[in-house]
């Protein structure tokens, strides 16, 4: 195991590397500069040259790439050009309303998820498989930002249980969770639901069928056990993707978090913050993708001796 | 064993609840805490730093007060200073600065902040506003004398700007290039608890406030106890905050919910006077714009009117200058109007010898009159943008849209020639907004029309530094305005006007809004019910 883990970190130093280009050049090459958001609209060419050379954005790519690099290598993430604060202090203030929202997200889409797909596996071809495959299918194509304002029209206003929006309070966290958590309940749920009707046609279940065990036991102990491992893989790529997926979400419900602060970072190209955000959101992508594989090999000892 | 257990549970139970009441704030607490909703534009403003700041957003006037605030009918009114006159020849200004006033650090304000407070504007993006003051000098501890480069009949205008707010000396220099960020003092009505960037400012009473201006009832400490101005970038989610209770009052409310907030009961919709105007800027160093029957045809051929009725419910005024109507220098030579002639587009286009083809749009020697429209992404301009586009159809100008993010769009306009026209909005209640988008040196950004002309440049010049007074100012901006509009560098659509709303049933507005936005002369005013 110890093998296993250490050949994946060693994968995701190229990973990281490749990464940190990209997202460096991205924000770089798309049209405007922070430049234009600080200097007034009556201010000269040169003032705006001055500014430009201030902040290093006049050195070639390869160089102001070179130099962030190399500071981010001692943990300095820079300073915020327009936000002019520590960009590592930014994340620091925004990052935990992403991980609580993106939590409890993931944690009502692997609940309900599961606890959905495997009901309509159970049950297939009936009413509650239909009415299962119904709600998937709802989920999986309603866009977020209106189903935030939905949330809010029902829950909200017209019922008044939550608050509209902001982060004054736990309840505000329970309807951005729902927004997010349900289109993750349509994709856990789809996921365990065929896992669940492939598995069951294998011999050991028929065996298990056989030999007279209960079926509530087969379906629980034995066909959702071997069923979760592609729910895993599943939920260890959302991990990443409910940090940054969440963007919408916290625009909706003006909520603070790393969705926010990369938004309001993008529209006025401050780099160094852009940049801190994406590489945020990348390594959760990653981390999520390795914990993935752990828990993958955890549960399925076929797997680490592939890679072992 | 179970017996402990149980207890240990309702005493657990029993202190998280003692402490979650005592998060909740009381309701005396309450009572004296309003909650007010930024204007969406506002989102994101990064600072409350007056001096070096570019952006400022709608809680600065409540922390820094001014020399002097403007009143919606364009009058002057002291808040730091108490009087002021001007010499004949227009070369110096002498200010008498009021008493007794501190600022929240409890550093005293007076002649010698002044006097370090204006040098401090030398090469900022803000110096423009002080560019005309050669020296400043302290008669007595409440006496300032600025003696001027040239006569600026626009000091007072200047002075009264949001990037005038006075911040204390001390606590400048202390936080240095963090002031506005993680500190701000000055000596206004509020004093900043905390401010989180796209989220919200805290702000508590300056119980010691003593400086408010002859616009505000109250000449004492702000009614209200303390002021939390959230940021909310989506138009709706602040709606509906409104209309459940979650706040108290939208600082600016986008045209087109006026219907919907109108409707609502205990909601009072409050229409202020506009500082935007919404025009086509037309780049005139590109074909066929280089002809100025095609300018003249382009610009006749957009109906204000139409536009006005049909996108914004008839609320607001249409367009016909580049200046907003209050303004003295909008009022121009008639003829020069540009109002929707149709008949006038057509004329002019014929004897451009554009024909009319079969599709609908002009030719002219095998060459279609197809031109780029710009436009920036956001409801209210594809929505107009989407009208130009068939008003133009109408005449026979064929367009094709492209919509840019506002960080994309300028940087797109430096390249100057990639543009042909370009649907814009500006906020300013001055008529030197024509030397900032129509003077020779900032072509391409923010001279979107890439005008350079030598008569618009002398008219400008004279307009800009060659007036002593107000009056001569007004006519010789009002010379430059009739030139600009004479050679049709752009077309104007529509002059937005400003809206609030506010929770009736909570909040008690004094019977007159004074100034030309809703700053601190009206909410030291404000009360919770």
């Amino acid at each position: 195991m110890a093998n296993f883990l250490i050949k994946r970190l060693v994968l995701l130093i190229p990973v990281f590397l490749v990464v940190s280009v990209i997202i460096f050049m991205i924000i770089h090459l798309v049209p405007g500069d922070p430049i234009d958001n600080i200097v007034q609209i009556g201010s000269t060419p040169q003032q705006k040259a001055a500014l430009t050379a201030k902040y290093g954005l006049d050195k070639p790519l390869i160089v102001q790439y070179a130099i962030w690099f190399g500071k981010l290598m001692t943990g300095d993430l820079g300073e915020a050009i327009i936000l002019r604060q520590p960009v590592s202090s930014l994340i620091a203030q925004n990052l935990p309303h992403s991980l609580i929202l993106g939590s409890l997200a993931l944690a009502f889409s692997t609940v309900v998820g599961i606890a959905t797909g495997a009901l309509a596996a159970i049950r297939r071809d009936s009413w509650v498989d239909r009415t299962v495959m119904a709600v998937i299918l709802l989920g999986s194509t309603v866009p977020s930002f209106w189903l935030g304002l939905l949330m809010i029209l029902v829950f909200a206003v017209h019922l008044g249980w939550f608050p509209v929006s902001g982060a004054r309070s736990w309840s505000a966290l329970v309807l951005p969770v729902l927004t997010i958590g349900l289109g993750g309940v349509a994709l856990v749920a789809r996921v365990t639901r065929v896992a669940m009707m492939d598995i069951s046609r294998r011999d050991f279940v028929m065996m298990l069928h056989a030999k007279g065990v209960p079926p509530w036991r087969i379906n629980l102990q034995h066909i959702l056990r071997h069923a979760l491992l592609p729910v895993v893989t599943i939920l260890s790529l959302r991990i990443g993707w409910i940090l940054g997926g969440a963007v919408t979400i916290e625009y909706v419900f003006a909520r603070p978090g790393l969705g926010s602060l990369l938004i309001t970072s993008l529209n006025q190209r401050d780099y160094p913050v852009v940049q801190g955000c994406l590489l945020m959101l990348a390594i959760a992508v990653m981390l999520g993708t390795l914990l993935g594989d752990v828990v993958q090999a955890l549960i399925d000892p076929r797997v680490r001796e592939r890679t072992g | 064993m179970r017996y402990t257990a149980k207890a240990m549970l309702l005493s657990g139970s029993a202190l998280l609840s003692a402490g979650l009441l005592s998060l909740a704030p009381s309701a005396s607490a309450m009572a004296q805490e309003a909650i007010f909703v930024m204007p969406a534009r506002d989102v994101g403003a990064p600072s409350y730093n007056p001096i070096l700041g570019t952006r400022l957003n709608a809680a600065t006037t409540l922390i820094f007060d001014r020399m002097v605030i403007q009143d919606a009918d364009q009058s002057f009114h002291g808040q730091l200073a108490t009087s002021w006159e001007t010499s004949a020849d227009g070369l110096t200004w002498t200010f008498k600065l009021r008493p007794n006033v501190k600022f929240h650090d409890g550093e005293p304000f007076n002649a010698a902040t002044i006097v370090w407070w204006l040098p401090k504007f030398l090469g900022t993006e803000n110096a423009f506003m002080t560019d005309a003051i050669d020296k400043v000098d302290v008669i007595d501890n409440l006496t300032v004398k600025f003696t001027m480069k040239n006569p600026d009949p626009n000091m007072l205008f200047n002075m009264a700007s949001s990037f005038m707010g006075i911040p204390s000396p001390k606590s400048f220099d202390q936080l240095g290039d963090k002031f506005g960020v993680t500190g701000a003092v000055g000596t206004g009505p509020f004093k900043l608890e905390s401010f989180v960037v796209g989220q919200q400012t805290v702000l508590v009473r300056n119980e010691a406030y003593n400086s408010a201006s002859d616009l505000s009832v109250n000449q004492g400490p702000a009614k209200l106890k303390k002021i939390t101005l959230r940021e909310i970038a989506e138009d709706s989610t602040a709606f509906l905050e409104l209309k459940t209770g979650g706040v108290d009052m939208l600082l600016s409310v986008p045209t087109d919910f006026l219907p919907r907030l109108s409707s609502e009961k205990g909601t009072k919709v409050v229409t202020l006077p506009g500082t935007e105007v919404y025009y086509v800027a037309i780049n005139t160093s590109v074909e066929p714009f280089t002809d100025i029957k095609v300018r003249e045809a382009m610009a006749f051929a957009i109906n204000q009117k139409e536009i006005l009725a049909s996108l914004f419910g008839g609320v607001g005024e249409e367009a016909h200058t580049f200046l907003i109507s209050g303004l003295a220098e909008a009022k121009v030579d008639p003829k020069l109007l540009i109002a929707y002639d149709p008949a006038r587009s057509r004329k002019a286009l014929d004897e451009a010898g554009w024909v009319m083809s079969s599709d609908g749009v002009r030719a002219k020697a095998g060459t279609r009159l197809q031109v780029k429209l710009w436009t920036q992404s956001g409801t209210e301009f594809k929505r107009i943008t989407e009208v130009v586009q068939a008003q133009l159809k109408a005449v026979g100008i064929g367009t094709d849209i492209t919509a840019f993010d506002a960080a994309t769009i300028t940087a797109q306009y430096r390249k100057k020639t990639e543009h042909q026209l370009a649907v814009r909005v500006y906020s300013w209640a001055n008529a030197d907004i024509l030397d900032w988008f129509f003077a020779g040196k900032r072509a391409g950004h923010p001279n979107h029309s890439m005008w350079v002309n030598a008569t618009s440049e002398a008219l400008n010049e004279k307009a800009m530094k060659g007036s002593r007074t107000w009056d001569e100012r007004v006519a010789n901006f009002r010379a430059y305005h009739e030139n600009l509009l004479s050679q049709f560098v752009f077309a104007p659509i529509y002059q937005p006007v400003q809206n609030f709303a506010y929770s009736q049933a909570r909040i008690t507005m004094p019977a007159t809004v004074r100034g030309t936005r809703l700053q601190s002369q009206t909410i030291v005013d404000i009360e919770k019910k």
